[in-house]
């Protein structure tokens, strides 16, 4: 086993993407390891031919995945976009994984993301010493795609600056980067493409420019439809991680997954899961990814300090930490909560004892 | 002899190819198409140069035209493509379907024998694929949605589509059928399919379903005895089994013998495409009938056309829509079908790729590509020379007089009454809405003055339905109704009833039904002992009385009537106020202030003396009951026949000591009603309200704190607050009248040249 903390996803399937090279009989774009299809099946899951099971890496509706694939086989890009922990970094990750066989030319965007991680930057030292030249220059990620054909990631594409955000204005359209300084250019080979994630609660920070944005295909993900297909989600990952953290704990029960799932949601929605009860929003997104750390760290907590079962009262900390993000507001909304909604459901008194004892 | 069945889904724009095709093909010498035989006499219009669908066939009973039935044609709709086929290559064509006049008659009798779930006629399974009347009550929300939970239940399509990996019957089919090129073979390939479906679900209990397939066979065999040699019949696809295999003719002959009957009516009448879609709970609708039609123009578009028109629906709401947008959005499309195996791009797939290329992934953009162009708006039109029913006549000559021309697109008309046209088109709203055919929609206008009307206009089909009802009470508009309204007003010969249709019969216009109404009024009026429904009726004439003035309708008589009422109301109104119980004097106020505001709103001075007159005594009677006699001394005071010393004193009067301080509490709240600032501004008032507090005993002001507090609570915070205020600060109040008797000229006079100044007046 290896001590890597967390794998790559083309390492971490990488059977299942050998599987699928295999039995993939259909044309593939140039560059691409796996066929349009095959990328699909990989990311909804499936049975394959000889019988072999394609666990789904995204759940949910399925022609949103085609909508995506089918945008990277064209020449526009593809940005992701939605509410925080909607799996958007996740897709992103896989789609590289199955069409370069490689997630990891990636650029993390923030308000300090300069052109130089963009394009490309210099070796100042090499600069200085040798003048420009080839070898003084240091290549960026979306270079290095462009350069052998594959996808490159950029994370948060809207906490980047808008005038850096527009350096890809020419990469997109032009599949080009010119490299003034050397009096050349970098030409992108086929099957470069980029993936690019976004999120909506940060809209206002660096809006798009409208010539930018045309050059994207927007994809938007969705929190999870229903109860059941959340509860599955967060069954899934927390089990893969339960493998890669090697846990002593007990699988968790799904009756507790089931209690987060329907306490993040009603505190989502607004409104209980019967419909009846109208209850506050807090100003968190509580998305399903924090219903999997919530479990995952419950976990935790279980194996190492309790004794290796999940109980409401691992359960707790983590449900507060993720609900009451602002000291103020939130712990009226959740108090409310516990007192009005919690408190009154029968075989829920465990975890409303657990809750009420942690106290805010 | 050949018998060819051909089976199609309704309204599909492959089949409708198809069919066309394979006539042109095999050239019959008469056409069967499903469909009520009561309508073949009217199909020598179909191939009229006017008629452009959307339209339909209504088949109606005339002695009860809301037992109705449609038969909608799209352009793209298989049926009215063989029909048209047949006209134009002068061949018969003729309708098989199950007589109407059975339908409605057996219907009425399931109906008489179970009064609850009398549309159980209609098999679900059919009603979603393959059935094409449509038993629509417009009127009844009802109906629609209760054919909704039906398309749960088992539908054999579906059942096929899932085995071809598909998640949804509708688009197997169009995927299978309606978008396919090659069509040879296809129509035994359909038949083959159903009669495996009709095996795996046979449908044998359902007695209605055999009566159609019966009569539709006995329907080819007349043909065949007439000698025709090469016979087409058109048939929803299910169906299509069960007419190439005929069973003895006797058995179909048993089944349809001595079948009840009524008298039925049919015409053709304009249809719209949202009425065809599933949404307005049409039974064999279709998703996207706009949609159909681009692809029956447009058989080999790509999608670019498509693309082409959201594009420009998106210009004309001002977003940004390049040329770019368009390639990538059918690069798109075509890579996803591709991606899903598919020939070519359906609306799905161009739905997706607008979404994500043109609506940068909100889907608020894509509903108005939904209404606008996957259902679309267009309403079809029919010759004027098909017979209508004389009233629909005289509408459409009114619509085209008056330039509002029926459409089903919703639109808005801000009418100024000043103007003749705008006038008439307003009086003919108003009729119609007296009709019960709910073509505008009325609501506020912005700003003042009553001379304009803001009408919302949207033309629904089933209108048709209504007009041939109302049609008996008068072949004009304003004949029918005249005659509707009057004999409405005889029907319900009450006072309030009558009041409203005469409100609402002066603005449309119709004198001659207004003067009996008002004669209807004025009787009902005399002979009512009741004061309190005659203040009921009052203030909405007055009202009326007042549109006189923009319409020039003759709201003199309305007036005569309303004066005589008003003297009626103030003779019998003191007496009518003597114990009276709490709520009912509650009720009671708020008759004063209405007729209080009716009366000032007449201006004039005869009539306000005499209801000056009446509150005085009301007032002064001791028996009036206490609340409304506080609240007639509080109109005194408005109208400031009351004031001053004689107003404290009658203050003084109920509120002393002598009084039961329930009596004089109640008799407090009535005078207080509505507002307080009296006892803010009026320190005198205000003074009688403090020194009668503080007479009160503990317990008497324990017993009438409720009351009292019931009465404050009524009153704005604001004014609560001030009066807590006045209250703290002793009887002398806050409001000091600040009276300087003796100003300083000199010094006032340096102030007016700045003020000119300020108002910009030339000094």
């Amino acid at each position: 086993m290896s001590t890597i903390l967390r794998q790559h996803a083309e390492n971490l399937f990488a059977q299942e993407l050998e599987e699928l090279k295999k039995q993939d009989d259909e044309h593939r774009p140039d560059n691409w390891v796996l066929s349009p299809r095959a990328v699909v099946t990989y990311l909804n899951g499936g049975k394959l031919k000889n019988g072999f099971e394609v666990s789904p890496k995204y759940i949910g509706n399925k022609r949103l995945m085609e909508i995506a694939v089918a945008t990277l086989t064209t020449d526009r890009a593809l940005l992701l976009y939605g509410l925080p922990g909607t799996a958007k970094s996740w897709v992103s990750e896989h789609l590289a994984a199955a069409i370069s066989g490689n997630s990891t030319l990636i650029v993390q965007g923030t308000a300090g993301t300069g052109e130089e991680a963009i394009r490309y930057g210099w070796n100042y030292a090499r600069l200085l010493a040798e003048g420009p030249t080839p070898n003084a220059l240091v290549e960026t990620p979306v270079m290095r795609a462009m350069k052998d054909g594959k996808i490159a990631r950029i994370e948060e594409l809207t906490r980047i600056g808008s005038d850096v955000q527009d350096a890809l204005i020419t990469i997109l359209s032009e599949k080009s980067l010119p490299v003034p300084e050397l009096n050349t250019e970098v030409q992108a080979i086929k099957g470069f493409n980029i993936i690019a994630t976004a999120n909506n609660r940060d809209k206002g920070v660096n809006e798009l420019s409208s010539a930018l944005k045309r050059r994207f295909n927007t994809v938007i993900l969705p929190v999870p439809d229903s109860m059941e297909e959340e509860i599955d989600i967060v069954k899934r990952r927390v089990e893969s991680f339960e493998k890669v953290m090697k846990l002593p704990a007990e699988p968790p029960a799904l009756q507790e997954i089931r209690r987060i799932v329907t306490i993040f949601r009603e505190l989502r929605s607004g409104v209980t899961l019967d419909g009846k009860t109208k209850v506050k929003m807090p100003t968190g997104t509580l998305s399903t990814a924090e219903a999997i750390s919530v479990v995952n760290n419950g976990l935790s907590m279980a194996a190492y300090f309790g004794d290796g079962r999940l109980t409401a009262h691992d359960l707790a900390a983590g449900i507060i930490g993720a609900v009451v993000k602002d000291p103020v507001q939130d712990k009226i909304v959740w108090n409310e909560y516990l007192e009005t909604v919690l408190k009154t459901r029968e075989d829920w008194k465990d975890i409303y004892r657990a809750c009420r004892d942690l106290g805010v | 002899m050949a018998i060819h069945i051909l089976g199609i889904r309704h309204h599909g724009p492959g089949s409708a190819r198809n069919v066309k095709q394979f006539l042109e093909q095999v050239k019959p010498d008469i056409v069967l198409v499903e469909g009520p035989p009561e309508a073949d006499g009217i199909l020598q219009w179909a191939a009229s140069e006017e008629m452009k669908p959307p339209v339909s066939i209504l088949c109606f009973q005339p002695e009860n035209p809301q037992q109705a039935v449609f038969y909608p044609f799209a352009e793209f709709s298989p049926e009215w493509q063989a029909i048209l086929y047949a006209r134009k290559n002068n061949i018969h064509v003729r309708f098989m379907d199950l007589p109407v006049a059975h339908k409605f008659a057996l219907d009425e009798e399931k109906k008489q024998a179970v009064a609850v779930n009398d549309k159980a006629d209609i098999d679900p399974a059919l009603q979603s694929d393959a059935d094409i009347p449509v038993q629509l009550q417009p009127a009844e929300e009802a109906d629609i949605s209760e054919a909704a939970p039906q398309r749960f239940r088992v539908d054999p399509i579906s059942e096929l589509a899932a085995a071809a990996g598909f998640a949804d019957g509708e688009k197997w089919w169009e995927h299978m059928v309606e978008y396919r090129k090659d069509t040879q073979e296809l129509f035994e390939a359909v038949e083959e399919m159903m009669s495996e479906l009709r095996e795996a679900f046979p449908d044998t209990d359902n007695k209605m379903e055999q009566l159609r397939e019966a009569h539709m066979r006995k329907t080819i065999r007349q043909a065949e005895r007439e000698m025709f040699g090469n016979i087409a019949v058109i048939c929803g696809a299910w169906h299509a089994p069960a007419l190439k295999n005929m069973p003895k003719q006797k058995e179909d002959n048993d089944l349809l013998k001595g079948l009840p009957k009524v008298k039925v009516d049919c015409t053709w009448i304009p249809w719209t495409y949202s009425r065809l879609s599933f949404n307005s709970g049409y039974g064999a609708g279709i998703w996207s009938p706009g949609w159909y039609e681009h692809i029956w123009h447009h058989p080999n578009d790509d999608g670019t056309r498509w693309m082409a028109l959201v594009a420009k629906l998106f210009r004309a709401q001002q977003i940004d829509t390049s040329v770019a947008h368009v390639m990538e959005a059918v690069r798109l499309a075509e890579a996803l079908a591709a991606l899903r195996n598919l020939p070519k791009a359906g609306l799905e797939e161009l739905n997706e790729a607008t979404l994500s290329v043109l609506c940068n992934g909100e889907n608020i953009l894509l509903k108005l590509v939904n209404d606008k162009l996957i259902i679309s708006d267009r309403l079809g039109s029919v010759p004027v020379e098909i017979p209508k029913p004389p009233l629909q006549l005289d509408i459409e000559r009114l619509q085209k007089k008056l330039r509002l021309p029926a459409t089903a697109e919703q639109k808005e008309y801000t009418l100024d009454l000043r103007k003749e046209m705008d006038l008439e088109r307003s009086n003919l709203l108003h009729r119609l809405r007296l009709l019960d055919i709910k073509w505008g929609r009325q609501s506020n206008v912005s700003g003042s003055g009553t001379f304009k009307e803001l009408w919302t206009l949207k033309w629904e089909p089933e209108f048709s339905i209504e007009i041939i009802e109302k049609g008996t009470w008068g072949s004009t508009v304003e004949d029918a109704t005249s005659s509707f309204i009057l004999h409405q007003a005889k029907e319900a010969n009450t006072l309030p009833v009558v009041c409203s249709l005469l409100e609402r019969a002066i603005p449309a216009a119709l004198p001659v039904a207004v003067e009996k109404l008002i004669q209807a009024v004025n009787n009902l009026a005399a002979t009512s002992d009741d004061v309190v429904q005659l203040m009921d009726v009052i203030p909405p004439l007055v009202n009326v009385s007042r549109y006189g003035n923009v319409r020039n309708t003759d709201a003199g008589m309305v007036l005569n009537i309303v004066e005589s009422m008003i003297e009626r109301v103030c003779v019998s109104l003191p007496a009518a106020c003597v114990s009276v119980d709490d709520d009912a004097s509650a009720a009671l106020l708020e008759h004063f202030r209405e007729m209080t505001d009716a009366v000032n709103l007449l201006q004039q001075a005869t009539l306000n003396t005499q209801w000056q007159q009446t509150l005085l005594v009301i007032a002064g009677n001791q028996s009036t009951s206490p609340s409304v006699s506080g609240y007639a001394t509080r109109l005194l005071s408005d109208y400031k026949i009351l004031a001053g010393e004689e107003l404290t004193k009658k203050f003084h009067q109920a509120m002393s000591p002598a009084i039961a301080p329930a009596i004089a509490a109640a008799w407090l709240e009535g005078f207080l009603k509505g507002s307080g600032t009296i006892l803010l501004l009026d320190n005198e008032l205000w003074a009688v309200l403090d020194n009668w507090m503080q007479q009160l005993e503990e317990d008497i002001f324990i017993q009438v704190l409720p009351l009292l507090r019931r009465t404050f609570s009524n009153f704005a915070k604001p004014e609560r607050k001030k009066m807590g205020e006045k209250a703290k600060h002793g009887t002398t109040g806050i409001t000091v009248r600040q009276t300087n008797a003796d100003p300083d000229h000199e010094r006032a006079a340096k102030g007016i040249p700045v003020i000119m100044k300020l108002f910009n007046y030339p000094m």
